[in-house]
C-alpha cells in the first residue's frame, strides 16, 4: 500500500472519528441532563429526544465527508 | 373554529347548561363584552357547597387511584346523592390509605429481613457461641469475600483502641461474603462506630421490632416473619379487591357525579346575566354549529338565541385549537400531537407528515425484507389496538413507512441486503451499496425540495399579513434553488454556461431578500442551507443501514459451520431491523421538527376542551392512552 493511501484511509477515518467522539462528548454531556429534565417533567420527551439526536449531525456529517474522501481518492 | 353566544331567560340557564353539557360541543369563556352584564358569581353558601363538592372530588380521585386499573369510568353520566358521595368517598379514602400504609411497612420489614438473610446461618453460629451479651452492644458487619487482610486489620485497629474489651467473630455464609458480629461494652460503641466507619466496613442495622437481648433469638423472629409476611400482605390485597369488588362501581360513579357537578358549578361561574336573562360565551368548531344550534332548537325552542360572536370583539383572545385532517391523514396527528399545537389561523403541517415522514422513512430502511417484517409487525399492532388510540395511529402510520420501504426496497433491488441482488433483483435507481454520490445527491435535493415547500408554506400564510416579510421568505426559497442550480452548473450537472446567469440571478435576489426579512437575512439564508445539508443524514443511515445488512449476510459461511453463519445472520439481521426502525424515526422526526417546521411553525395554540361529561372525557383520555 503506497503512502498516498495510508494517508486517505487516515484522512478518512479522522473524518468521521474526531465527529463522533465530539457527538459521543456532546451527547453524555446532554444525556444525565435529559434523564433529569425528564424525571422531573415526562413531557419534554420530544424535546430531550431532538436534544440528543442534534449532535449526531456531527457524525453524520463526518461520516458524509469521510466516504467524499474515499470515493475522490480513489479508496 | 366560530365564536358563540347564547342568550336566553335566566330561570333557562341551568337547564341550557346541562344540554350544553350533554352537546359536549362548546368550550365556554367569559363574555368578552359585558357592559351592563354581571358574572353570576357564588353566593356563599355556594362557595361552601363547591369546598364540599371539592373535597369530594379529592377523597374519590386519591381512593380510585389507589384502587388502580381496577375501576373503569362509566360510559353514560351518573346520578348520585352528594351527601352519600362524600360518605362513601370518604370512608374508602381512608380505608384504602390505611391499607396502603400497612402495605408499605410490611414490605419494609420484608426487605431487611431479605438483607439479613444470607447471614442468618453465620450469625446464628456466631450466637451459638455462647457471648454473654448482657450491657453490651452488639454489631452485625458483612465482610466482602476474600477479606482476611480486613479482618486482620480491624482486629488490630479494635485491639489497639480497645484493648481486649471486644469479641469480634466471624463466620463465612452461604453467599461467599463473612457474616461478622462484634461485640463492645456499651460505653465503647461509639469508639467502635468510628472505627468500622474508618475501615469501611458495612454494618447491618437491625429493624426495631427485632432489637433482642440474643442474637438466635433475633434470628429466630426474622425467619419465622419472614415466613408470616406473605399472608400478611395477601390478606391486605384481598382487602383492597374486596373494597374494589364492593366499592368500585360506586367511586367510579361518584367521580363521574361529583365531577360533572363541579364543572357545571364552574361553567356557571362564566355566565353574565341581568336580572331576566343569561348570557354565555363559548368556541365551538365551525362545522358543528348547525348540530347545536338544532339541538338547542329542539329542546327550548325560540325561547334560547345563538348568535356568532364577530371577530372584532375576540381579536385579541386565544383561539383553542382542534387539528382535523382527512381519514387518511389523521394518524400522523399523533407526530404533529407530539409538539405544541400550532396557532389558530396557522398552518397544521400534518398532511405534509403524512406525505414527507413516511416517504423518508422507506428511502433509508429501503429493504423489501425489513418493509415486509414492519408491516407484518404494523399490521398486528393495528388488529389488536382500538381505535381512535395512539396505537391505533403508531401502527397506522408503521403500515404507511413500510408500504414505502417496500417501495424504495425494489427500487434499491434490496431484499435483506445484497441477498435481493444474489437471487436476481436488480437496483432501477441506484445500488446503495456502491453509489454513494448519487444517493447523498438525491437525499440534498429531497432536503431542498422539503425546506422549499416550507418556505412557501410560510411565505403563503404570511402573505396575507406582512406581505414583506411572505416576499423575503418566498425569496429565501427563490435563493436556495438558484444556489442549488448554480452548484450543480459548477459541478457539471447542468450545462456549464448557466453558471453565470444563476449567480448574478442569486445575486439580484439578495437585496430583495434583505429588504424582506432584514439585515440578518444572509445569516439565515447561510442557516437554511445547512438545513439542506443536514437531509445528508438520509444518506448516512440508509447506507449504514444497508452495509449493516450486507455484513449480516456476509456472515453466513465465515463461521466454517453454515449453521452457525446462518444464526449470526439472523441474529444481525435482528439488530440491524430494530436499528433500521428506530434510527429513522428519531432522524425523520428531527427532519421535521427542526428543519421543515422551522420554516412556518407557529406553536401556542391552546388545546380546544368542550364543556362536556366526566365520563365522556375521560373514556376519550382513556381510548387515546392505549
Amino acid at each position: 500500500m503506497s503512502l498516498d493511501m495510508v494517508f486517505l484511509y487516515l484522512s478518512a477515518a479522522l473524518a468521521v472519528g474526531i465527529p463522533a467522539i465530539a457527538t459521543g462528548w456532546a451527547q453524555s454531556r446532554i444525556g444525565p441532563a435529559a434523564a433529569a429534565a425528564l424525571a422531573e417533567k415526562p413531557e419534554l420527551t420530544v424535546t430531550v429526544v431532538l436534544l440528543i439526536a442534534i449532535p449526531e449531525t456531527l457524525a453524520i456529517l463526518g461520516f458524509v465527508i469521510a466516504v467524499l474522501i474515499l470515493m475522490q481518492g480513489g479508496g | 373554529m366560530s365564536r358563540i353566544r347564547v342568550l336566553g331567560p335566566r330561570e333557562q340557564l341551568g337547564a341550557v347548561l346541562e344540554r350544553v353539557q350533554d352537546l359536549g360541543l362548546v368550550q365556554l369563556v367569559e363574555p368578552a363584552e359585558r357592559e351592563s352584564l354581571n358574572l353570576l358569581g357564588l353566593t356563599p353558601e355556594q362557595e361552601r357547597h363547591v369546598r364540599g363538592v371539592r373535597q369530594i372530588v379529592k377523597d374519590v380521585d386519591a381512593a380510585i387511584e389507589l384502587l388502580g386499573k381496577t375501576v373503569s369510568p362509566p360510559r353514560a353520566p351518573q346520578d348520585i346523592e352528594l351527601p352519600q358521595a362524600a360518605l362513601i368517598a370518604g370512608r374508602c379514602r381512608r380505608e384504602l390509605e390505611g391499607l396502603a400504609e400497612q402495605r408499605q411497612g410490611l414490605e419494609e420489614e420484608r426487605a431487611l429481613i431479605l438483607k439479613f438473610r444470607p447471614f442468618f446461618a453465620a450469625f446464628q453460629k456466631i450466637g451459638e457461641s455462647g457471648l454473654d451479651l448482657d450491657g453490651i452492644r452488639v454489631f452485625y458487619l458483612v465482610l466482602k469475600e476474600d477479606g482476611e487482610d480486613e479482618l486482620r486489620r480491624m482486629r488490630a485497629a479494635f485491639r489497639q483502641a480497645l484493648g481486649d474489651g471486644f469479641e469480634l467473630l466471624s463466620q463465612p455464609s452461604d453467599s461467599g461474603d463473612s457474616a461478622m458480629l462484634l461485640a463492645v461494652p456499651s460505653a465503647d460503641a461509639m469508639k467502635a462506630e468510628q472505627l468500622l466507619s474508618e475501615a469501611g466496613v458495612q454494618a447491618l442495622s437491625l429493624p426495631d421490632q427485632f432489637e433482642e437481648q440474643s442474637v438466635g433469638a433475633t434470628i429466630q423472629r426474622m425467619q419465622a416473619r419472614l415466613g408470616e409476611l406473605p399472608g400478611e400482605l395477601a390478606t391486605i390485597e384481598r382487602e383492597r379487591r374486596r373494597i374494589a369488588e364492593d366499592r368500585g362501581r360506586d367511586l367510579a360513579r361518584i367521580q363521574a357525579t361529583v365531577r360533572d357537578h363541579l364543572a357545571t358549578i364552574e361553567a356557571t361561574e362564566k355566565a353574565v346575566v341581568t336580572p331576566r336573562a343569561f348570557v354565555l360565551e363559548g368556541w365551538i368548531p365551525s362545522a358543528a354549529r348547525p348540530e347545536l344550534d338544532r339541538q338547542l332548537g329542539k329542546s327550548f325552542g325560540n325561547q334560547i338565541e345563538v348568535e356568532a360572536v364577530s371577530s372584532e370583539e375576540w381579536a385579541g383572545d386565544t383561539v383553542p385549537v382542534v387539528l382535523h385532517n382527512p381519514r387518511l391523514f389523521r394518524p400522523f396527528e399523533a407526530i404533529t400531537g407530539m409538539m405544541p399545537l400550532p396557532k389558530y389561523g396557522t398552518v397544521d403541517p400534518t398532511p405534509f407528515v403524512a406525505v414527507f415522514f413516511p416517504m423518508f422513512f422507506g428511502i433509508v430502511l429501503g429493504d423489501i425484507g425489513y418493509g415486509t417484517i414492519l408491516g407484518i409487525v404494523s399490521l398486528i399492532l393495528r388488529i389488536r389496538s382500538r381505535p381512535d388510540t395512539t396505537l391505533r395511529s403508531v401502527s397506522e402510520i408503521g403500515l404507511a413507512c413500510s408500504l414505502f420501504a417496500i417501495i424504495f426496497g425494489f427500487l434499491y433491488g434490496e431484499l435483506f441486503g445484497d441477498l435481493g441482488h444474489r437471487i436476481g433483483l436488480h437496483p432501477i435507481i441506484f445500488n446503495r451499496e456502491e453509489a454513494f454520490f448519487p444517493f447523498l445527491g438525491f437525499a440534498v435535493a429531497l432536503g431542498i425540495v422539503h425546506i422549499v415547500l416550507g418556505l412557501l408554506v410560510g411565505a403563503v400564510k404570511m402573505f396575507r399579513g406582512d406581505k414583506r416579510r411572505a416576499i423575503g421568505k418566498g425569496m429565501a426559497a427563490l435563493m436556495v434553488v438558484l444556489i442549488a442550480l448554480a452548484l450543480m452548473a459548477a459541478f457539471g450537472m447542468l450545462p456549464e454556461r448557466f453558471f453565470t446567469p444563476l449567480v448574478i440571478t442569486a445575486l439580484a435576489a439578495l437585496p430583495i431578500l434583505i429588504i424582506g426579512e432584514g439585515v440578518l437575512a444572509p445569516i439565515e439564508l447561510v442557516s437554511t442551507l445547512g438545513n439542506v445539508l443536514s437531509y445528508a443524514r438520509i444518506m448516512a443511515v440508509g447506507t449504514a443501514s444497508v452495509m449493516m445488512a450486507v455484513v449480516a449476510n456476509r456472515m453466513v459461511g465465515a463461521f466454517g459451520a453454515i449453521w452457525v453463519g446462518v444464526l449470526f445472520a439472523l441474529v444481525f439481521h435482528l439488530i440491524n431491523f430494530v436499528l433500521g426502525v428506530f434510527s429513522p424515526t428519531i432522524h425523520m422526526l428531527r427532519l421535521h421538527y427542526v428543519e421543515f417546521f422551522g420554516k412556518f411553525y407557529s406553536p401556542g395554540g391552546s388545546q380546544y376542551r368542550p364543556f362536556r361529561h366526566w365520563s365522556a372525557r375521560e373514556s376519550a383520555s382513556e381510548e387515546r392512552s392505549k
